[in-house]
């Protein structure tokens, strides 16, 4: 008897309710924008129909969208850009996240709650209101600017503009993505036993050593996870270029919103978005095959 | 308790300082009398005053406030459940089932729901279909998390709880839960924080009269994003912050009283 | 957990008699909201949009329930051609001969069958009155975003529209060509023009252009009429030292007209009926004019708008352009499908180089 009635039935209860309700509401979306990305445009918008209504519309299913995709390396090229300013984001979230993560995990145990508290409370109030601070912070007229272009102006530099650029970009992605690093990794550390770190110590590892062996290689799953909960949406965010780039911040999200709030041309939108979810897959799977690779190996 | 090293005290003061940054303005600009959020010109209250007469905008808030409480309850359960069978049963499908609403764009979750509710379920469009909808975003987030929060967790323990006797239930509710429940509390902060601030997919799945805060604010992006909704997101933090801390008072006393 | 249902009461009681109106934010004044709903007896719900784009994208995935909606031009084309509009019971407008005439039979419309003039906005250059005069710049031309010996001296304090329809109807008509213009060579001319010219701007900004302007961060803006005027009324309220104002290029330019349509899915055709008749009494026109400085194409409405709007100046003009101005704007027609995934190409080049 490998398994008692008890344990089927929680396995049962555990595994069921979340599977489910994701096969009921995420399945058949997910499978209606498969769907769409073989469709035609309609022509006023939405989705042209499948079958023929004898009125000499374009109907039925196509390759055309992941043609268009393929017939301009454009597309590919905003691809990239993405995936390079999600990789700086992910990277610059990590390290500034670490250090607090560890703070709160070190923390005694009744100031912990508080301190979780403290890392998400900014983000109770409103995304865009947020935003706009930040174009406050980095206006021409404020104090950052003003110490920044006298630093260019001491060095004979031209003035730069803060606001509107990559930078103001990536400090937007940054600051709206911290919590999902910083969080992954705080319930990560925080299970950590000191008593591996004493005897590392005993052992003669010194601080460095200590880290890197013992925290930062127990905290790898926390590191992963978090790394994907900033990675994808990055990806996927259209907001903060549209209100803090300039006139070259255009990424694979804006495109993507262009496509159902811009040009109405919802199947190229459908297939840039499965082009880009399949990235992510293959990113995520090939994360988690060398994961396991790593931990074999060790 | 080993301290940390006082530079990296310093730079996690630092990172604090970077994420209160923009608070505070938000914060002092929600007292600010001019109508843009762009300068600081003086003191004025009158932004509450605009707030607590704007039936809208409240309306819209408690919509918010609502969404996002029963929506990340619902998300943390079934996100939870979801991290613990990923890690126990290893399913094969049920990893994929969770991270790809994470990774689809936001634009596609929310149009796709929409044609699901209106065109496969006849679902008419109101305060459940959001719900719904958020629920669905949030569960990756939470299961992502509590998995992470589950590695490397020394299954002996659970397999003593078992030798020793305990049901099932009995080992999850002693062992089980207590070991994940910060990774529990977190994700119920961040589905919250997600649904709070969701427009794209709240766009598009909120029927019709039903507003929430983030649909309020955007409309008015093209006029002017005023103080007034400095203000309103002063008052929901301070709600937010009251509302923890004593929610962490009840679950004190509520322990000592069952313990 | 009480409390929760009672949020849930509330959130979701509704009055019997109930209007939905789908429009833009601010886009009716809060005083004509409360007289309607006193005349009717009646409750007037607003869900807003920020886009006629968004709005389309909602109804095309097949939400339901507005009964009325306030799109421009060429999204009501969009919306009449897709089979989505209820046709109009003209014996229930009284007030129909209100109209300027030349705000009727629009392309989009012919006879007016369907939608009825809301008010409209012209696309135009708004300025820094002060600092372009300081530089020695004129103030009507497109060529102030298009030509780099201008951009020059305005290097990093121009934006323009994130408008892919808007910002090449711009560049259109600077070259000479019809803002609706969908010949692929004539985009590619525009979309050179567009990527000299680019270096020089600050952003592609279509939602807080109205505060740089006014906080003096931005000195030229391509943008709305409407938003102009309000750039404009909030650097006068909060004292700036210099001014905003707006023209319309002489090279001409993009007018929205927006109607008040209703949708089939609608469920109060008679009293939508009603809101419309009401809107078209003079006054209750005249009010959105006086409150966001929109174009007005209510004659009735003239008298009771405020006195301001007839000082004769450039601003002035571009809220009511003269019969020469009018003849050079130009409605925007809504493009097939295939010209969309041209100019969606085009622009992806344009917003990536």
């Amino acid at each position: 008897m490998s398994e008692t009635k008890d344990n089927r039935l929680a396995r049962w209860a555990i595994t069921a309710p979340p599977t489910l309700f994701l096969l009921a509401f995420f399945l058949v979306p997910a499978l209606i924008v498969v769907l769409a990305s073989f469709q035609y445009p309609g022509e006023f918008g939405g989705l042209a129909p499948l079958f023929d209504h004898g009125d000499g519309r374009e109907h039925g299913l196509t390759l055309e969208n992941y043609r268009f995709f393929a017939s301009d390396f454009l597309f590919t090229e905003i691809f990239l850009r993405s995936f390079a300013v999600a990789t700086a984001s992910t990277l610059i979230c990590l390290v500034m996240a670490y250090p607090v993560a560890w703070l709160i995990a070190r923390s005694p145990k009744r100031h912990r709650d508080l301190l979780v508290l403290l890392v998400i409370l900014p983000f109770a109030s409103n995304f865009l209101i947020r935003v706009y601070a930040w174009m406050i912070i980095l206006g021409p007229q404020a104090a950052l600017a003003r110490m920044f272009n006298g630093v260019l102006g001491a060095f004979g530099l031209e003035p730069v503009s803060l606001l509107f650029s990559p930078f103001a970009v990536l400090v937007g992605m940054v600051y709206v993505h911290l919590p999902f690093m910083i969080l992954p990794l705080y319930t990560n550390l925080e299970k950590h036993d000191p008593v591996l770190l004493d005897a590392a110590q005993d052992l003669g590892a010194n601080a460095w050593q200590r880290f890197w062996r013992v925290t930062w290689s127990l905290s790898l799953p926390g590191v992963f996870s978090g790394s994907a909960l900033v990675f994808i949406p990055v990806l996927g965010m259209f907001a903060i270029p549209d209100i803090l780039g300039g006139t070259r911040d255009m990424l694979i999200g804006n495109l993507i919103k262009d496509q159902f709030l811009g040009v109405r041309d919802w199947p190229f939108g459908a297939t840039l978005s499965i082009v880009l979810t399949l990235c992510v897959l293959a990113l995520a799977g090939f994360a988690a095959w060398a994961g396991k690779a790593r931990r074999g190996g060790a | 308790m080993r301290k940390l090293p006082l530079w990296l005290q310093l730079a996690a003061a630092a990172t604090f300082a970077f994420l209160y940054l923009p608070l505070v303005v938000v914060v002092a600009y929600s007292f600010n009398d001019s109508r843009l959020n762009a300068e600081w010109v003086g003191f004025t209250l009158d932004w509450y005053r605009v707030l607590f007469a704007d039936e809208e905008m409240l309306l819209a808030a408690r919509n918010s406030l609502f969404i996002a409480l029963v929506s990340s309850l619902c998300a943390t359960l079934l996100g939870t459940l979801a991290g613990l069978a990923i890690h126990r049963y290893r399913p094969r499908w049920l990893p994929l089932l969770v991270i790809t609403p994470v990774a689809m764009p936001e634009i596609l979750l929310g149009v796709s729901l929409l044609v699901f509710f209106i065109q496969v379920l006849h679902l008419t469009l109101g305060l459940l279909s959001v719900v719904l909808a958020h629920i669905t975003f949030s569960i990756g987030f939470v299961a992502i998390i509590v998995r992470a929060r589950l590695a490397g967790m020394d299954e002996s323990i659970f397999e003593a709880a078992r030798d020793l006797g305990a049901s099932p239930w009995a080992t999850f509710r002693l062992v089980t839960f207590p070991l994940i429940l910060p990774a529990v509390v977190a994700g119920f902060l961040m589905s919250f924080t997600l649904s709070i601030d969701d427009f794209v997919i709240t766009f598009f799945t909120a029927g019709v009269g039903v507003s929430t805060l983030p649909l309020q604010i955007y409309s008015m992006i093209k006029i002017a994003v005023t103080p007034e909704v400095n203000a309103v997101s002063t008052l929901l933090m301070l709600l937010t912050l009251v509302l923890v801390i004593v929610a962490s008072r009840l679950d004190k006393s509520f322990m000592k009283g069952g313990a | 957990m009480r409390w929760l249902l009672l949020i849930f009461y509330v959130g979701s009681s509704y009055a019997t008699d109930t209007l939905y109106l789908y429009n833009w934010n601010n886009y009716i004044s809060n005083a004509t909201v409360a007289r309607f709903e006193a005349r009717c007896g009646c409750k007037l719900v607003r869900d807003y949009y920020a886009d006629n784009e968004e709005m389309l994208a909602k109804l095309a995935a097949g939400a339901s329930g507005y009964d009325l909606i306030v799109p421009t031009g060429n999204a009501v084309e969009a919306l009449l051609r897709s089979n989505q509009l209820r046709p109009l019971d003209k014996t229930k407008l009284n007030n129909l001969g209100n109209l300027k005439p030349e705000f009727l039979n629009a392309f989009f419309d012919p006879g007016n069958r369907y939608s009825v003039p809301y008010a409209y906005t012209v696309t135009l250059l708004g300025y820094n009155v002060e600092k372009l005069r300081a530089l020695n710049l004129p103030t009507d031309t497109w060529a102030l975003i298009f030509e780099p010996r201008y951009l020059e001296k305005l290097k990093g304090r121009v934006t323009v529209l994130d408008s892919q329809r808007e910002l090449m109807a711009a560049a259109l008509r600077y070259l000479g060509y019809s803002a609706n213009d969908a010949d692929e060579t004539k985009w590619q001319q525009a979309r050179d023009l567009i990527l000299r010219a680019k270096p020089y701007w600050a952003a592609f900004n279509a939602s807080s252009y109205i505060k740089e302007l006014t906080v003096g961060n931005i000195w030229l803006a391509h943008g709305y009429s409407s938003d102009m005027f309000q750039a404009r009324a909030d650097a006068e309220k909060a004292g700036r030292p210099f001014h905003i104002g707006y023209s319309i290029p002489r090279e001409g330019a993009v007018l929205a007209l927006d109607s008040m349509v209703l949708h089939k899915t609608g469920r109060q055709p008679e009293l939508a009926l009603r809101f419309i008749d009401f809107m078209l009494e003079g006054p209750n026109s005249a009010e959105l004019t006086n409150l966001i400085g929109s174009g007005n194409p209510n004659q009735a409405a003239m008298r009771y708008i405020d006195a301001r709007f007839f000082q004769t100046n450039a601003d002035n003009r571009a809220v009511f352009p003269d019969a020469s101005a009018m003849r050079r704007l130009e409605m925007l027609r809504d493009l097939d499908r295939k010209q969309r995934r041209v100019l969606n190409r085009i622009w992806t080049e344009i917003k990536l180089r």
